[in-house]
């Protein structure tokens, strides 16, 4: 008698996407504090891009209807541009999911021990790949279809036409990507292999914004360069080649937007979805579980031993305890790839940040360029704010959640929870501060700003930064997250309070430090001595900003030493 | 006395984890913490090492009261815990001169006579990782890290350590090596106050062992002494723990089966 099937391989595949959704379900039924405010926060600036792609895509397509057959040439290069973008970027989120689901993911332990055919894995894995690489396309994607749409009075059709063009669209580039990720997997480590992706896509990202802000894209909007914009447009068709899916897409979709429906690229798109399904099966049946096992296995790690932190730090004025502390943050830090690859980008930022500056001819406002030059020196103080309150919320907010798990050690050592967080907040204030009065310095010198402004808001930028870090490390030891990658404790409440918080500090800040300066320039411009009463206005506000600044980094780092004596209670 | 403690309480809302425990634990002296899963084990020693405060009561490590002078009493101790959470992106060398740092053993804070970089070879070697000295800790196996962390607790010299099931997750090889370490650091003179679920070993080792049965001791002393308990006819530690902690349940496997 042969034996009974086993169940599990009777259950369909959809079966094994039920945990996913079970845990979303239940992660939406819990309720945890600040719930709402996120949901608010995020949900409403959501709607606000949403409803401004909307808005965009709706204007333009309007406009370019006016053009009658070079609009719709530009209408159709631009659909065509729009997916060859999305396609890239698919591919990518393709390659780093993949191997996260089919490599990574804790619950592979569970799965690859019950008796599951492969193919069933890989049809359950694959869906999961595809929805959680492409989510992201789709929302960006959706209004502005819409606003094509809706400029272009569509049909019904064209809005059956899109979901037809864009499933097939998110399945080929992820099931390259999958690809790309068995035969990496088959190679390198998993482990290995997703610093190397991390690292790729940092660079690609960075590259790209630099080349962007260097391609510099105002010159279009001269007067005098309007004869090369013929040029432009002929280069921008170059890469829109026909056996793209991106092509078929943008065609697909352009065909259904003047009503009609273009069977050919369509089926092209499902054809080609459809085979790249077949060819990574294929490929998964035969490598996948070499691959995963080969995940599994730790080599010996490579790693560098940095001992020019500690060189480092022997020069630096600290305690014995405060050092070792300052050394292990430091390597935790450089060794994990996910935490200093976002570095490069804020790097390339501000490359184009402080470029922006440079390139700024002010001088060709014909009359006030003074005023106008020392009015954009507070743009730059408020500007260096926001990367201050950004840079803060990524790499000193996390700062005690950082030690996870292992936070014991700390506790159950004779430090100090008190010297702890203090020698988190010097170790967070020295890079802020010399980052954020770079970017100032610079920035003015860049404008050639008046002196007497250029210290004002050197002065402004020291006693911004031992607020705002301040009140990140506070806010970090009362809300830590221990159980969460650092990388993204900055969307939890507290990150979100403390962006809110910092946000508010810095218009403040700036209008504190605004309104005397303003009044001492306007009185330069008319040559005209400043009277004792604002003289007397000016010191008011000056003291105001540094008693705000003095009392929010105090008051922050001491709730934050209180919340952190009172976690074991 | 290296541990006392004097009618330690635990809440959480209404329930009681703790529900006045005294104990003392004697230089030298090797003291097994015994209990049922939930029974206020853990909570106790977590306690001890400062990451939980007590509702009320008392605790002294080697004379410093835990609640008036937290880094006295902790610099004299050495806390192992049941998971060994470490810094993975470290080295087991720099994890424990990033630890003797912490606890003044780098030439200063009485300890000038030994560089941490001796001591850090001592112990590695002790605990037989000198050849993983640099190697991040995220390739070690659960029993390595185990065996870092107790390199850990034992590199500032504490008078007094505190440890949380020692034994899990260990090899034979391992635990055997541990058993010598204890013996060998309550020999001269440190108390240790284990939990552990492994009756053989506590039965083993301990000079005294205490039964905790939710969140109260309800006996303590020498392994004879709780036997003659009992009534003095169980030979096993395991048949006088299942009876005083509430029966064995093996009638009920039979039935379930």
């Amino acid at each position: 008698m042969l034996p009974p099937q086993s169940p599990a391989l009777q259950v369909p595949f959809s079966f094994l996407l039920l945990p996913g959704l079970w845990a979303s379900r239940n992660r939406a039924r819990r309720r945890q504090r600040g719930d709402l405010m996120r949901g608010v926060m995020f949900g409403g600036v959501g709607l606000l891009v949403g409803a401004a792609l909307f808005q965009g895509a709706y204007w333009l397509t309007s406009q370019l209807e006016s053009y009658e057959d070079l609009g719709d040439y530009l209408l159709r290069l631009g659909l065509s541009w729009l997916f060859l973008s999305f396609l890239s970027f698919l591919a990518f989120s393709g390659v780093v999911t993949a191997l996260s689901t089919f490599f990574l993911s804790e619950d592979l332990r569970v799965l690859l021990t019950a008796p599951l055919p492969v193919r069933r894995l890989f049809h359950a894995r694959f869906v999961r790949t595809v929805a959680q690489a492409s989510w992201m396309v789709v929302i960006f994607l959706a209004p502005v279809l819409m606003g094509i749409g809706r400029a272009r009075c569509a049909g019904v059709g064209f809005y059956v036409s899109a979901v037809m063009t864009t499933v097939p669209f998110a399945v080929i580039p992820v099931a390259a990507g999958t690809l790309v990720t068995l035969a990496l997997v088959n190679t390198f480590p998993a482990r290995r292999a997703r610093d190397i992706l991390m690292l790729m896509g940092l660079l690609f990202a960075a590259s790209l914004v630099i080349l962007l802000r260097f391609i510099r894209p105002e010159q279009l909007m001269k007067v005098e360069s309007l004869p090369d914009l013929t040029d432009f447009f002929a280069t921008l068709q170059s890469p829109v080649t026909p056996v793209l899916p991106s092509f078929w897409a943008g065609e697909a979709l352009f065909a259904s937007l003047r009503g009609g429906a273009d069977w050919l690229h369509l089926a092209a798109l499902w054809s080609t979805a459809l085979a790249a399904i077949v060819v990574v099966r294929m490929a998964n049946e035969r490598w996948y579980f070499t691959g995963y096992s080969r995940a599994q296995e730790a080599p010996k790690a490579r790693f560098t031993q940095l001992r020019h932190v500690e060189a480092f730090t022997r020069r630096l004025p600290l305690s014995p305890v405060r050092r070792q502390l300052l050394i292990k943050d430091l390597k935790i830090f450089l060794r994990d790839v996910g935490q200093w690859s976002q570095l490069l980008l804020l790097m390339a930022l501000v490359l184009v940040y402080l470029y922006n500056f440079r390139v700024l001819d002010l001088d060709r406002v014909p009359y006030m360029t003074a005023v106008v030059k020392n009015l954009y020196a507070f743009v730059n103080l408020g500007m260096a704010g926001f990367v201050m309150a950004t840079v803060a919320v990524r790499f000193v907010f996390p700062a005690v959640s950082s030690e996870g798990a292992a936070f014991w050690i700390i506790r159950t050592s004779p430090l100090s929870l008190r010297d702890f967080l203090w020698s988190k907040f010097w170790a967070g204030l020295v890079p802020v501060l010399a980052l954020t009065e770079m970017l100032t310095v610079v920035g003015n010198h860049f404008l050639g700003v008046d002196p007497f402004v250029k210290v004002v808001a050197a002065f402004a930028i020291v006693f911004m930064s031992f607020a705002l870090v301040g009140l990140a490390i506070g806010l970090g030891a009362r809300y830590p997250r221990f159980d969460t990658d650092p990388t993204q404790v900055a969307g939890s409440y507290g990150g979100v309070a403390f962006m809110i918080q910092a946000v508010l500090l810095v218009m403040v800040m700036i209008a504190l430090v605004g309104w005397p300066a303003s009044i001492y320039l306007f009185q330069r411009v008319r040559h005209l001595p400043l009277t004792t009463a604002q003289y007397l206005l000016m010191a008011g506000c000056f003291v105001s900003v540094a008693a705000v600044s003095v009392a929010t980094w105090l008051l922050s780092m001491r709730s934050g030493v209180r919340a952190l004596q009172q976690m074991g209670e | 006395m290296s541990i006392a403690i004097h009618d330690l309480v635990k809440t959480y809302g209404r329930f009681t984890a703790v529900n006045g425990v005294s104990l003392d634990v004697r230089p030298g002296e090797i003291h097994g913490f015994l209990g049922p899963n939930g029974a206020g084990k853990t909570t106790t020693l977590r306690m001890i090492a400062g990451l939980l405060k007590p509702s009320s009561g008392r605790i002294e490590v080697n004379g410093h009261d835990t609640g008036t002078e937290p880094e006295a009493a902790k610099a004299s101790l050495g806390f192992i815990p049941d998971r060994p959470y470490i810094y993975e992106k470290l080295t087991a060398g720099e994890f424990l001169r990033f630890h003797g740092g912490l606890f003044g053993v780098n030439g200063h804070g009485g300890h000038s006579d030994n560089p941490i970089g001796a001591r850090v070879s001592e112990m590695l070697d002790l605990f037989e990782l000198g050849r993983w000295e640099n190697e991040l800790v995220e390739s070690f196996s659960h029993g390595m890290k185990q065996r870092l962390v107790m390199s850990a607790a034992f590199l500032h010299r504490p008078r007094a350590v505190v440890v949380d099931e020692p034994m899990v997750g260990l090899d034979p090889r391992g635990a055997r090596l541990i058993k010598d370490v204890f013996r060998k650091m309550s020999e001269r003179g440190v108390a240790i106050l284990m939990s552990t679920h492994t009756l053989e070993v506590a039965e083993e080792m301990c000079d005294r062992i205490s039964i905790i049965l939710k969140g109260r001791i309800i006996a303590t002393g020498t392994v004879d002494e709780v036997k003659a308990m009992t009534g003095g006819s169980d030979v096993e530690l395991t048949s006088v723990f299942l009876k005083l902690t509430g029966g064995s349940g093996l009638q009920e496997i039979d039935e379930i089966v």
